[in-house]
């Protein structure tokens, strides 16, 4: 029996994604099972092409897969539609991207509150979060800066508070460290890693970061659309 | 939108100057209909008219108003009525040395006419009807080219008497020329004194026509005026220049309809702008609305979105366009534009053009371009509420 801490959080079957290219069909995923449990740390790696963004596009409901099912917590995504997808991601999950892709006319403030405004989150409740999340990523008095006046390491910490403040279930990171030094990155990622140990949180990142690979507690190796190796780390 | 501040400018001014146009347009139209029911009107015809039941449709000499101290004592004392003239009317012909023609021969009271018609204004050569012969004649220049008569020359006209129908013949002596630049009234009419009509056509002191100006051009196109009802008894028919001209009511309406045809077509080139501006503007920004649909931004709402940003731009444009539109309205309706001597549906413009600004401009043309500023932007919406987030994102990056 599962006891919670190893709750499957996502499971996926068979999933595979097809894409017409100029007439021709490119499998860009190729029958993908795969299972991940709650709290885990895992980095998809693999090289340019092997299928990662598209695999955690399908596994986030952001794309649907050609064939092939995925359950997010249980919920069959294929089964929801449009709307019932976009009330699933913003309560279940939590995007951070490579661009970090702040609002850039809104505050520090405005964009981490973006989600728990969609989520109908009161005001106060909104604005003791912010401050709890900035205190924690180590921004604490930057709420009312514009994401211009950040370096690329804040932006992406700001982000990543964005991803987690409405406490999703799981946080999925797209090449999370692209545009930051080595050891920004480092910074970041340990400061993640403490973040999944405080809340239990479930990350999966795609990349092929070596300092991700190094603190990620479990790697699924892609190539060519499917899962070559599948291992523990740390 | 304040993102790419000169594309929503340049948007928001294409906009505001199909709604500029809009109220233009409107107020020219409205000045136009103005100028032409005045040049119809205030030129020879007036603003209502008494006749006798049929008079109008057979111009039978015998056909003269029944009960007229009646009609002329009651018209005097109408509070609505400014001036009123009576005239005599009947087909005759024209003759001269050179040649001979068919015309309307009209019997005036010159001293009353001059209030009711312009022909003393549209004097070119000669005076309008002074001293006290009875045999002077005013003819129009078409009329007198084309008897290739002249000031002083002589011409012999020839009418019906009432009831018996025997000729009746008179020499004259043309005492004035006029030019309306109409060819109706140019080539086609010739003016007697009154008496001298009543005489000819044995009618005694009786007349055909009772032309009426109002104290207010409205009264005119009143059909429902308790007016009319008054003086249409005793066999008689009084009626508007709406009545009197229909061709002049069907060419309004006809106006009314091209605003909306002209509205049609400038807002149909301005809504392809429209369109074009919200769509690069959700190009340029195809990956924050991914990730705005990523992070769990429901359709609907990405769609509000743009559908907001198609109200915003139409704010700007109206607050543009009625600016515009007021300047330069305002402007042309103290310059006027000339399209004197040109005639349309039969009616000589005589004066210049003035557009007229109303409020009503101002409030259902801007309320129009709002609406159909954000459905356009439905299009749009549409578009970005049914993108995929994975295909919103991979594109921009």
């Amino acid at each position: 029996m599962q006891t919670t801490s190893e709750k499957k959080v996502i499971v996926t079957e068979g999933v595979t994604r097809t894409y017409s290219d100029n007439g021709v069909a490119v499998e860009a995923v190729r029958g993908i099972d795969l299972t991940i449990t709650s709290g885990e740390f895992t980095a998809l790696v693999g090289p340019s092409g092997s299928g990662k963004t598209t695999f955690l596009n399908l596994i986030s409901g952001l794309d649907k897969a050609t064939e092939g099912k995925v359950w997010l917590n249980n919920r069959l995504l294929s089964e929801m539609s449009g709307t019932e997808l976009s009330d699933f991601r913003r309560d279940n999950i939590g995007f951070i991207f490579q661009a970090y892709n702040l609002i850039p006319v809104l505050t520090v403030e405005e964009n981490i509150e973006y989600i728990m405004l969609l989520q109908g989150v009161a005001k106060h409740e909104r604005h003791k979060r912010v401050v709890e999340i900035l205190k924690e990523i180590g921004l604490d008095g930057y709420q009312d800066r514009l994401p211009t006046k950040l370096s690329g390491g804040q932006q992406q910490r700001v982000a990543v508070a964005r991803a987690m403040v409405s406490r999703p279930a799981i946080i999925l990171a797209d090449e999370p460290t692209a545009n930051l030094d080595s050891k920004t990155s480092g910074e970041l990622l340990d400061m993640m890693r403490d973040l999944n140990a405080k809340t239990g949180m479930t990350f999966v990142f795609s990349t092929h970061d070596k300092i991700v690979m190094d603190r990620a507690r479990r790697l699924v190796t892609l190539k060519d659309g499917k899962i070559e190796a599948d291992e523990i780390v740390n | 939108m304040l993102r790419n501040k000169r594309r929503s400018v340049i948007a928001g001014i294409a906009i505001g100057i199909g709604l500029a146009s809009l109220i233009f347009v409107d107020a020219l139209i409205i000045g136009m209909e103005n100028n032409m029911v005045e040049s119809a009107t205030s030129t020879f015809l007036g603003e209502g008219e008494i006749h006798r039941d049929g008079f109008r449709s057979t111009e039978q000499a015998e056909l003269t108003i029944n009960r007229l101290d009646w009609v002329v004592s009651h018209l005097k004392q109408e509070k609505i009525v400014r001036h009123f003239t009576e005239r005599v009317m009947s087909f005759g012909m024209i003759t001269s040395p050179a040649n001979v023609t068919a015309i309307n021969v009209v019997g005036i009271d010159p001293a009353t006419e001059k209030n009711l018609s312009e022909i003393d204004e549209a004097m070119i050569k000669g005076k309008y009807f002074e001293g006290g012969s009875e045999r002077d004649i005013v003819i129009g220049s078409e009329l007198a080219d084309l008897l290739e008569v002249g000031l002083g020359d002589r011409l012999v006209v020839t009418v019906a008497q009432a009831g018996t129908g025997d000729l009746s013949q008179e020499l004259f002596h043309v005492s004035g020329i006029y030019r309306f630049n109409s060819k109706e009234l140019d080539r086609g009419m010739a003016f007697i004194r009154i008496s001298k009509a009543q005489q000819m056509l044995a009618i005694g002191n009786n007349v055909h026509e009772i032309a009426i100006n109002f104290t207010s051009t409205e009264y005119g196109q009143d059909q429902q005026l308790p007016f009319w009802k008054k003086y249409s008894q005793f066999g008689n028919e009084a009626i508007g220049w709406t009545t009197i001209l229909p061709e002049l009511k069907a060419a309004f309406e006809l106006s009314e309809f091209s605003i909306y045809i002209t509205g049609l077509i400038l807002f149909g080139v301005v809504a392809l702008g429209i369109i074009n501006t919200l769509f690069m503007s959700l190009h340029e920004r195809m990956f924050e609305f991914g990730v705005l649909r990523a992070v769990g931004t429901r359709p609907f709402g990405i769609g509000r979105l743009i559908v907001y940003e198609a109200g915003a731009l139409a704010v700007i444009s109206i607050f543009l366009g009625v600016i515009l539109g007021y300047v330069v309205t305002y402007i042309v309706s103290l310059i006027g534009i000339d399209y004197t001597g040109i005639e349309f549906v039969g009616v000589t413009f005589r004066r210049l053009i003035y557009p007229v600004l109303e409020v009503r401009q101002f409030i259902e043309y801007p309320l129009v371009v709002f609406f159909l500023t954000s459905l356009v932007g439905l299009y749009p919406a549409f578009y970005a509420a049914k993108m995929s987030p994975a295909v919103a994102m991979r594109k921009s990056l």
